[in-house]
């Protein structure tokens, strides 16, 4: 009789104080959302206008969340919309929106890099954007990229890509094709005025891609829309196996190192003891620093052609469950593409603009380099498939640099090792 | 005790019982109360979101802690709750999650559930062929009611309210007024012209009104652009699938494969999750990742724990017992300055550990390049790279085991050791015969942790050389260091859609079951050490 006595009181008392309490702690949390719609159409006549309970949220990383705070404010002036910015770690975006959009808590723009729209795409978190005329302002090869099975899927901000970066006191000027470049580096090298007279730190597949589109290779061969094509893997094609002889050559010859990775490349370069590296302008901040004179041109052309980076572009995305999709969009076509609100992101957040009127007008030297330098560049491959590549390319490219493998065989295998992985392994 | 006073009287009298009991469990029920309160508040926000799982945790929990607190034999369990509710929370929901999610297909594309990827479908629009579009301008009277200027690409007009049929206005009709220079009305009687920049500041409720009558409302699609946008995939419960109204065309839902199908085999995306029973194992197991380097993975993951466990042991015992001998000078300042490295956060110190012993421009490498003229490979020879995580690894792990010695060797009563030495043993029996078996029995346990924590010690394998260098000859990429979880994270992270959580728990849930037999058994082992103690 007791316990069960006791059980009861337990029931009712429990009973009272959920009741107590719950009625004060569900409201914050879940009905704003809820009553705001509602309310809209029946009570609107006697609110004033801005009063209307509008936000948009945008997720952004520690680097871009101050621009994006700084830019914001003019919007929530001019159209009375309160935007909050938040700072969300750039290894976390993702995750958090896979999490956060499908239970309604996530923003409704988000700042990234355009490859992650496969992986966001195919999950269905990103809705497509319409630019309608401002299309025409844009850098085509970043639409391009922003582009996933037809559709756009972001607004670009601005692109990235590695360019060569020389030291005009050792190399007078850049070499034009990597013939040039080998015979600059091995005299360099024989006279003793550097270490090494060209470096690309050893067993980075993405550095090394535009040697390859020099030989004519390629990773993903493209359909007749332009849409990268998973079944053609061009990791073995003859450009692709010509690329890898041309860097076990420079290995064979002493040119390049297992031994230097990204952050000895870096300070070879900045104490003068590598005349050229590879590297994108991430690393312009710490170049600068070190006071080393440097320059930034092209890649050297191959017998292919001219060299061809990796372009990624950065952007805004719209999430799919955003709860205001228009003006989530509106705020992107309307406030940011212009030339004003671009203008002042490129002299907040400095990096090669991929909005025109702003991009044809960049005074820095060094970012109108790199833009230069990518202005033949290969959208980075957003499609999922993607990431079966990196690991096996990228251990190719350390077999050569190892000399544990030819560069035959490495890039044979790795592109065996990619469509086993494509096809489900 | 006044339980059995109550019962002993035979019958139950309530208000006795209730006022003698009451003084006495009260604070017990209000806080019992307060928890449950709690727990309600959190298990109805996470039944609002479809948070299943933890729901189940937090249930199991709640109903857990009630029944301790109630039943009075429970009584010692009381003080076990806070532990059991972080096992259960911190423990036994993530492995229960862990696999359950080896036998979902969750992972990008399959990330959202069934009536989530619907919602998502369903919001998509199309334009019918032939449809019009329009620039529009809106209207808005002072109640808040909109009225829209349609303008088509052939230079058409039209005036669109809600749930009314869109029609043809002259100018000087139907209150509207005189065009402007732009071609659009100066006013609408009763509504005043909305700018474009107020066309912004009413966006959310404009966006959300069809003009005209339905079907063929006009919805806003940009600021730009209005037009008659339709609803384009629409969800028959009947049938479980998705129809396309622009086409017709049915996609049936495969609840076995989580995706929208049509008849010609076309999907939709995104797809969702569902439960795939054995498939992922059976992925695992046909894999050529397995039938390759699976096993010189696997060689090498349990070579990696042993060594780990043992080096850390052999240097932390050698240490604990030279700072144990008085005759040392400065002990106390020695141990804790050799404590350092487990101070320092362990990927900072095995970074700085990667630049000391970087070939080109590394300290070490460098020195021993000046003294011997030659330096290992340390992070392109596949020996040289395991040595050097194995290095790196006692570096972090030594100052934990030299504590652990240290005071394990208090506990061993001096006793033994003059008998010991009264019967003549020497200084390496004694060690051997005393000091070893005792020291084990405490620290056998924290070996076998050691172990399973190495089994698994991501960080150290993967920021030391990313488990390179590459295998040369492998079907899959795998590296010379990749020990079984670093092997997976390349595995899962590297499959053909991106991210597959479904298939890394899969593996993931293969690894838990290896750690946790040879777990048991070293567990089995210990005992034979507990038995040695009895003895002597």
């Amino acid at each position: 009789m007791k316990p069960k006595a006791l059980v009861l009181l337990g029931l009712v008392l429990t009973l009272v104080l959920s009741a107590a309490c719950a009625p004060k702690a569900t409201p914050t949390p879940t009905s704003p959302p809820t009553i705001a719609p509602t309310k809209a159409p029946t009570e609107m006549p006697t609110e004033a206008p801005t009063k209307v309970p509008r936000k948009l949220t945008i997720w952004a990383d520690e680097l871009r969340a101050p621009v994006m705070e700084e830019v914001s404010k003019a919007f929530t002036a001019k159209y009375g919309v309160d935007v909050a910015v938040e700072m969300v770690p750039f290894g976390d975006m993702r995750d958090r929106l896979k999490v956060a959009g499908p239970a309604g808590e996530g923003p409704d723009i988000i700042m990234g890099p355009h490859d992650w729209l496969g992986e966001l795409v195919s999950s269905g978190l990103l809705a497509p954007i319409d630019l309608g005329a401002k299309k025409e302002l844009f850098l085509s090869a970043a639409l391009q990229a922003f582009t996933y099975e037809g559709k756009l899927y972001g607004m670009p901000q601005m692109t990235e890509n590695v360019a060569l970066f020389y030291n005009p006191k050792l190399v007078a000027e850049a070499p034009k094709t990597l013939d040039e470049l080998e015979k600059v580096a091995g005299q360099l090298e024989s006279e003793g005025k550097v270490k090494y007279g060209f470096l690309i730190h050893a067993g980075d597949a993405y550095h090394f891609f535009p040697i390859m589109t020099a030989f004519g290779g390629y990773v993903f061969g493209r359909d007749a829309q332009g849409n990268y094509n998973p079944q053609d893997v061009g990791i073995d094609s003859p450009g692709s196996i010509a690329a890898a002889e041309w860097l076990d050559m420079m290995v064979k010859r002493g040119h390049l190192s297992k031994d230097v990775d990204w952050e000895v490349m870096h300070t070879m370069f900045q104490d003068g003891k590598a005349a050229m590296i590879i590297s994108g302008p991430w690393a312009l901040p710490r170049i600068k620093e070190s006071g080393i004179s440097y320059a930034v041109s092209k890649i050297p052309a191959g017998p292919a052609g001219e060299a061809r980076p990796f372009i990624g572009v950065r952007g805004f995305m719209v999430s799919a469950f955003s709860k205001d999709l228009l003006l989530a969009q509106t705020f992107l076509t309307e406030f940011v593409a212009t030339e004003e609100i671009m203008q002042r992101i490129f002299e907040l957040d400095p990096g090669a603009s991929a909005f025109l009127p702003v991009r044809e007008r960049i005074k820095d030297p060094d970012t109108a380099a790199f833009a230069e330098a990518g202005e033949n560049g290969l959208a980075m491959p957003a499609i999922p498939e993607m990431s079966t590549v990196w690991s096996a390319w990228g251990d190719a490219v350390t077999l050569i640099y190892q000399q544990r493998l030819s560069p035959d065989e490495a890039f044979k295998k790795a592109a065996e090792q990619i469509r086993t992985a494509i096809k489900g392994g | 005790m006044n339980t059995v006073k109550v019962r002993a009287r035979g019958a139950f009298r309530p208000l006795a019982f209730f006022l003698e009991a009451i003084p006495r469990i009260a604070p017990r029920l209000l806080g019992l109360a307060v928890v449950n309160a709690f727990a309600l508040w959190f298990l109805y926000q996470l039944v609002i979101d479809g948070v299943w799982f933890l729901s189940a945790a937090i249930s199991i929990i709640a109903l857990g802690i009630n029944v301790i607190f109630l039943r009075e034999h429970l009584y010692p369990f009381r003080w076990l709750s806070p532990g059991l509710v972080f096992m259960v929370l911190m423990v036994a929901y993530p492995v229960l999650f862990t696999v359950y999610t080896a036998f979902t297909n969750y992972g990008d594309g399959h990330l959202l559930t069934k009536p989530q990827a619907i919602r998502v479908l369903e919001k998509e629009q199309y334009l019918p062929e032939g449809a019009p579009t329009y620039q529009w301008t809106a209207f808005r009277s002072p109640s808040g009611e909109y009225v829209l200027w349609l303008v088509a690409d052939n230079g058409e007009t039209l005036l669109a309210r809600p749930s009314e049929p869109a029609q043809k206005v002259t100018p000087g009709q139907a209150d509207v007024g005189p065009l402007g220079e732009d071609g659009i009305p100066q006013s609408i009687k009763g509504y005043q012209r909305l700018s474009r920049v107020d066309s912004v500041r009413f966006l959310s409720e404009l966006g959300k009104l069809a003009f005209g009558q339905a079907p063929n409302t006009i919805k806003i699609n940009t600021l730009d652009q209005a037009a008659q946008y339709q609803q384009q995939y629409v969800y028959d419960k009947k049938q479980n699938a998705l129809v396309d109204r622009a086409t017709g065309t049915v996609y049936h839902a495969d609840d076995t494969e989580g995706v929208f199908v049509s008849s010609d085999g076309q999907a939709l995306r995104p797809g969702y999750q569902v439960l795939v029973g054995w498939e992922n194992f059976q992925r695992l197991l046909a894999s050529p990742a397995l039938r390759g380097p699976f096993i010189r993975v696997f060689i090498w993951t349990v070579a990696f724990g042993l060594l780990s466990a043992l080096l850390t042991f052999v240097l932390g015992l050698f240490l604990a017992l030279v700072f144990d001998d008085p005759a040392v000078p400065a002990r106390k300042l020695f141990r804790s300055v050799l404590v350092i490295p487990y101070a320092v956060p362990g990927f900072i110190s095995i970074l700085i550990w990667v630049g000391m012993l970087n070939p080109e421009l590394g300290v070490i490498s460098t020195a021993l390049q000046k003294l011997l003229g030659w330096s290992p490979p340390w992070f392109s020879d596949p020996w040289w790279t395991k040595a050097g995580v194995l290095l790196v690894n006692l570096w972090l792990g030594y100052p934990y085991m030299m504590l652990v010695c240290s005071g394990a060797l208090q506990a061993i009563p001096d006793e033994l050791y003059e008998a010991a030495e009264i019967d003549g043993a020497s200084a390496w029996q004694r060690f051997w015969n005393i000091t070893l078996p005792l020291l084990l029995i405490s620290v056998g346990p924290l070996l076998i942790g050691c172990f399973a924590f190495n089994f698994n010690n991501f960080v150290v394998i993967y920021l030391f050389n990313r488990g390179g260098p590459p295998m040369a000859d492998a079907m899959t990429p795998a590296g010379h260091t990749d020990i079984l979880i670093s092997y997976t994270f390349r595995l899962a992270f590297a499959s053909r859609r991106g991210a597959d959580f479904g298939y890394a728990a899969t593996i993931t849930t293969v690894i838990f079951l290896v750690v946790a037999i040879i777990t048991a058994f070293n567990f089995r082992y210990t005992k034979v050490w507990e038995e040695v103690s009895e003895s002597v």
